[in-house]
C-alpha cells in the first residue's frame, strides 16, 4: 500500500509553505515601513521568495500528477469534491499570487533580479495606474491564498485527530507507520 | 531710415550668440542606477538649460544645465522624499545641480564632447559629457550620457551604500529651440 507522497513532493510542499510564510510576513512588514535600506532589502527578499514559489510550481505539479494516491478514498462525495476544489484553487493561487507580484513590480518600474543574480524580464511596461491595479489584485489574491492555506491545514488536522485516517501522514513522513 | 535699419541690425544679437529655448516637454534628464543589483530608472522633473551656439559651429557655443535637485523622480513618492534629505541631495541647502560647459570639442560629424564642471551638493568636479546634436524640424536635439559616482559628491552614504550602487549613469535628451 502506498502510504504517502514521495519525498521530492513532500520537500517541495513544506518548502513552499516556508517561502509563503517568509514572503507574507515580509510583505506585511513592508506595508507599514518607511523607506530605508532595510526596506529595499526586504522588498528584494519578498520578491525572491515569491519567485522561488513560482519557479518550483511546474516541478511540483509534475510530481503531483505522477502520484498514484486515490484522493477520494474514504471520503464522502462532497468531501472529495471540496478537497479537489481547494487543492485546485491552492495551485491556481500559487501561480497567481507571485505572477501578480511580478506584474506589479514590472509596472512599478522596479524589475525583479532573482537573488540579485538572474534578471527577470518585465512583463508589462512602466505604468503607475497599472502597478496600483496589480497591487490590489496581488493583495486580494494573497488574502484568499492565506485563507485557503488555513482551511487546508484545518482539514489536515481534522483528518489526523478526528478521522485518524492517515491523510496528514501522506505529507508528513514521520507520522507514517504509527498505529 | 536706412541708417536706422543698419543700427537695428547692429543691436540685434548675432546668430552665433543667440539664446536657445528648452522645449521642456520633450526634454529629459534621467539617471539609471542599480539598487539591490536591480537597474532602475529615474529622472528630474525640472531643469533649466542656458544654451547659446551656432548650429554650424556648436563647439564655439556655451551650454549650462541647472537641475532642480528637489524635483527628482525616483519612481516612488517615498523615494522622491528620501533623496531630498541631507544624506542625499540635501535639497534645502543645495537646490541646484549645475553643469556648465567651458568648451565643446567636435569629435565627428554631429558628435561632440562638452567639457566643464559639474557641481552638486557644494562639490565641483570636472566632467566630460559626450553628446550628439541632431536637427529635429526647427529644433536641435542634444543627446548624451555619462557615468557618475555618488560618492564623489557625497550623495547617499551610510547604510545605503550596500543597497544602492555607487555608479550611475546620467542620460540627457535636450530639445533646444532657436
Amino acid at each position: 500500500m502506498n502510504q504517502g507522497y514521495r519525498w521530492p513532493l513532500v520537500g517541495l510542499h513544506w518548502l513552499t509553505l516556508l517561502l509563503i510564510v517568509v514572503a507574507y510576513v515580509i510583505g506585511s512588514l513592508l506595508e507599514d515601513m518607511t523607506l530605508s535600506p532595510l526596506k529595499l532589502k526586504l522588498y528584494a527578499w519578498h520578491k525572491w521568495a515569491g519567485m522561488t514559489v513560482l519557479f518550483f510550481l511546474p516541478l511540483r505539479l509534475l510530481l503531483r500528477l505522477t502520484e498514484r494516491i486515490d484522493h477520494a478514498a474514504g471520503l464522502l462525495r462532497w468531501e472529495a469534491r471540496a478537497s479537489a476544489a481547494v487543492h485546485g484553487a491552492l495551485y491556481l493561487l500559487l501561480l497567481l499570487v507571485p505572477l501578480l507580484g511580478w506584474l506589479q513590480s514590472s509596472a512599478a518600474g522596479f524589475s525583479v533580479v532573482w537573488f540579485g543574480v538572474l534578471p527577470l524580464p518585465d512583463l508589462v511596461g512602466k505604468d503607475k495606474a497599472l502597478a496600483e491595479f496589480f497591487k490590489e489584485l496581488h493583495e486580494g489574491s494573497v488574502n484568499l491564498l492565506v485563507t485557503l492555506v488555513a482551511l487546508h491545514a484545518a482539514a489536515a488536522l481534522y483528518h489526523q485527530h478526528v478521522r485518524h485516517d492517515g491523510v496528514l501522514a501522506r505529507m508528513v513522513p514521520w507520522l507514517r507507520n504509527k498505529p | 531710415m536706412k541708417t536706422l535699419f543698419v543700427l537695428l541690425m547692429c543691436l540685434a544679437p548675432p546668430v552665433w550668440a543667440q539664446d536657445w529655448k528648452l522645449d521642456a516637454g520633450k526634454s529629459q534628464v534621467q539617471f539609471v542606477i542599480k539598487q539591490m543589483n536591480v537597474s532602475t530608472e529615474g529622472g528630474f522633473r525640472r531643469f533649466i538649460v542656458h544654451a547659446s551656439f551656432d548650429p554650424a559651429k556648436p563647439e564655439a557655443g556655451r551650454f549650462r544645465v541647472d537641475v532642480d535637485t528637489a524635483s527628482a523622480d525616483t519612481g516612488s513618492a517615498e523615494g522622491d522624499d528620501e533623496v531630498k534629505r541631507p544624506a542625499w541631495f540635501d535639497s534645502k541647502a543645495h537646490p541646484w545641480a549645475i553643469f556648465s560647459a567651458k568648451n565643446v570639442r567636435r569629435e565627428a560629424d554631429g558628435r561632440y564632447t562638452a567639457f566643464g564642471d559639474l557641481a552638486i551638493k557644494g562639490q565641483s568636479h570636472a566632467l566630460a559629457a559626450p553628446f550628439t546634436l541632431t536637427r529635429q524640424g526647427n529644433a536641435w536635439l542634444a543627446r548624451g550620457r555619462f557615468p557618475l559616482k555618488r560618492s564623489a559628491y557625497g550623495i547617499g552614504g551610510g547604510d545605503w551604500t550596500d543597497v544602492v550602487a555607487d555608479d550611475l549613469e546620467v542620460r540627457f535628451n535636450l530639445v533646444l529651440l532657436p
